[in-house]
């Protein structure tokens, strides 16, 4: 069979350079041309070999730096492998940046003209398409404005649209499956389910392991540069993420420590605790909206989770994570400080972090709150208390199910039940 | 064989259907540079020939006036010059910048880098071809209106063309690296502004400095540019031919330095 992409021994070597390389020629002159040299070179990818057929769907995961963007990149066609080869067979399209080209002072119309023929359309396909990707963007009443007076959600509708009307033959994606409403998401999964059915070949970069494990044929996971299995999602994935928290595992001190927390609490390492403990909790409080200390709660509840930690050396970016889970291990809730975007800075010695819930409304239960501070890229853990601090949820009535939300039932037709009685 | 005919007429119709995206691009990022240049301001498309008018008023004054400048038809000499030299500075100046301005569209798999500099170029001719008919006014202040040495108009243009645009491959790819190339680039231009006989003539300068002068090709192109425009004369042909050679080998040149640089582009952006 035909390939639809062949690499064979890819090796690409990215080039440091000097923190603060000039960038004007009149730094490379007052500084010397010295700093212009580079300190030394490392390989982004090395000796990356693989075929995807077309019509096959393909994750591609890794951490952060094992060169997923850079392969995405040479697939694409931009820069060169410094050894080995890429083929790609037909149009390669991606869907990396949406929107390219988009300028808000031009009408949409305007716009969906320089995109389309940006992403490689020429005019007359575009005109041709031109109706089509003004109805899969829901756009049709404003077309004819500027750009600038469009809502977030409609300009990436647009950019969508015109990128799923370019009839790739491969195509790139990067994490952009996350774009506008339910409805459009679907409308999008569609989209590309229908590629695949042309024989397109699609390539997908995400963090959600899930949402790969969903849509692809095949995974391919690499480690720093190099393809470390390529296979069955699930058995790929299944690798990948006993890899990560192997690593955990791994930098778990070996001896069975015991300690107890300030509050009375036996922590036990490897049995409910894991971690290098580079960073460390030191102590956790759940608190009542008026600041009580308390292990149950009334559905509906405020919760203050006050999260104590002390890092004797400093620790860049740590991840502080809650999750809430069941008796059962479901995890009911789940949040942490890089998924709300939230910058922390480098820490060092003691310190308090609160993350406050408004309201808590699960179903009546024991559940658990646990905590957990990550290394900045996710890559293992400093702490992670697992199943130590217990939460009783009480609740009036009776519910089943994991929430528990509040409601009312409303009769419409009371009024003629009312007539009747008379 | 058959089949072998058959990739050979799907090939070619490849080519035919590059050639066309190619030329639909440049006219779409073109159609957008020129839209965006007029569609806020009040004044709209006059702007491309009120900015060089005020100069010309400043100019006329100046060395008409104040220095009396003996030059025959000084207003139509002096706006040619300047027509030419600001579609040759604001390509230079905006080709300058179009690889670093336009580091989402490198990163679009397929996209034709080596358009952009093409497109900066093309905005200006456009912008030059706007005015034309402001020149054509002043020609017509003296006398003749259109002349048959009118039709070699669109060669000078095509060299103006090549010219500009073989340095502008090379200060695009400058830029990349050293990102105030921009600033030196308009000292420079600045410069090079006064060494070329825009408000003046050549037979102005010194004999023994002539020939320094004759070293800067826009000195030709402009004189050939007048020769046409205001005399409706032939220019030289043997300076435009050897023009012409010095341009495409230049173009040559710049162009592969360019292409090797543009490797580069996506990770230096």
């Amino acid at each position: 069979m035909q390939h639809a992409i062949l690499a064979q021994g890819l090796y690409k070597q990215f080039t440091r350079y000097h923190a603060n390389k000039p960038t004007t020629l009149q730094e490379a002159i007052l500084r010397g041309l010295r700093r212009m040299k580079p300190i030394d070179q490392f390989w982004a990818l090395r000796d990356v070999s693989f075929s995807i057929e077309p019509g096959r769907m393909v994750g591609l995961i890794g951490r952060n730096g094992s060169g997923k963007s850079t392969l995405l990149r040479l697939l694409g066609g931009i820069g060169r492998p410094d050894k080995g080869k890429i083929r790609t067979y037909g149009k390669v399209r991606a869907l990396l940046d949406l929107g390219v080209g988009l300028h808000p002072d031009l009408t949409g119309r305007e716009n969906v003209f320089v995109s389309g023929v940006i992403s490689g359309l020429t005019r007359r396909e575009v005109q041709q398409r031109f109706d089509s990707i003004v109805g899969f963007a829901e756009l049709e009443s404003s077309i004819d404005n500027p750009l600038r007076t469009y809502s977030t959600g409609m300009r990436l509708r647009l950019g969508f649209a015109i990128a799923v009307h370019t009839s790739p033959e491969i195509l790139l994606l990067d994490e952009v499956l996350a774009v506008g409403d339910l409805s459009f998401q679907r409308k999008c999964l569609d989209r590309i389910n229908q590629f695949k059915a042309e024989g397109c070949a699609i390539i997908l970069v995400s963090h959600d392991e899930s949402q790969i494990q969903q849509l692809c044929d095949e995974v391919i996971y690499l480690r720093e540069g190099q393809l470390v299995a390529h296979g069955e999602p699930e058995i790929v994935i299944g690798q990948y993420v006993a890899e990560i928290s192997n690593r955990t595992h791994q930098r778990t001190p070996q001896e069975h420590l015991t300690s107890t927390t300030e509050s009375g609490i036996e922590l036990r390492l490897h049995e409910n605790r894991f971690g290098s403990l580079e960073m460390q909790i030191t102590n956790v409080q759940l608190l009542s909206a008026a600041g009580f200390t308390v292990k149950e709660l009334h559905s509906g509840d405020a919760l203050q989770i006050e999260i104590e930690y002390s890092a004797p050396q400093p620790i860049a970016s740590p991840i502080f994570g809650v999750t809430i889970t069941r008796e059962d291990q479901l995890a009911c809730y789940d949040t942490n400080t890089a998924a709300t975007g939230q910058a922390t800075p480098t820490i060092q010695g003691q310190g308090k972090i609160t993350l406050h819930l408004k309201r808590l409304d699960l179903n009546s239960g024991q559940y658990y709150v646990n905590v957990s501070i990550y290394e900045s890229e996710w890559n293992y853990a400093y702490d992670h208390h697992w199943h130590v601090y217990p939460l009783l949820i009480r609740q009036s009535g009776y519910e089943k199910g994991i929430l528990s939300v509040p409601h009312q039932w409303e009769f419409d037709n009371a009024q003629t039940l009312a007539h009747r009685g008379h | 064989m058959a089949s072998s005919r058959y990739i050979k007429k799907s090939l070619r119709r490849d080519q035919v259907h590059q050639i066309q995206y190619i030329y639909d691009l440049i006219r779409e990022l073109v159609g957008r540079d020129i839209k965006l240049q007029y569609k806020r301001s009040m004044l709209g498309i006059a702007w491309s020939f009120v900015t060089p008018l005020m100069q010309l008023v400043v100019y006329y004054f100046i060395f008409r006036l104040v220095l009396s400048l003996d030059i025959p038809n000084y207003a139509a000499f002096a706006f040619s010059g300047m027509l030419v030299w600001t579609w040759f500075q604001a390509s230079l100046f905006r080709g300058a910048s179009s690889i670093t301005d336009g580091r989402e569209l490198i990163r679009q798999p397929g996209f034709p880098v080596a358009i952009l500099p093409i497109v900066a170029v093309t905005t200006n001719l456009v912008n030059f071809l706007l005015s034309l008919p402001i020149l054509l006014l002043f020609l017509g202040n003296e006398g003749g209106w259109l002349k048959p040495a009118f039709a070699l108009l669109p060669i000078l243009i095509l060299i103006q063309f090549l010219l500009t645009l073989s340095l502008t491959y090379l200060v695009a790819a400058i830029n990349v690296t050293f990102r105030d190339t921009q600033h030196i680039l308009g000292v420079l231009l600045n410069l090079v502004f006064y060494l070329t006989p825009i408000f003046y003539d050549t037979d102005t300068i010194p004999a023994q400095y002539l020939q320094a002068f004759h070293l800067n090709p826009m000195t030709y192109l402009i004189e050939a540019y007048r020769t046409v425009l205001l005399e409706g004369a032939l220019p030289g042909l043997l300076p435009l031919l050897f023009l012409t050679l010095m341009s495409l080998g230049l173009l040559f040149g710049t162009y592969r330095i360019f292409r090797r640089a543009s490797y580069r582009f996506a990770e230096e952006l």
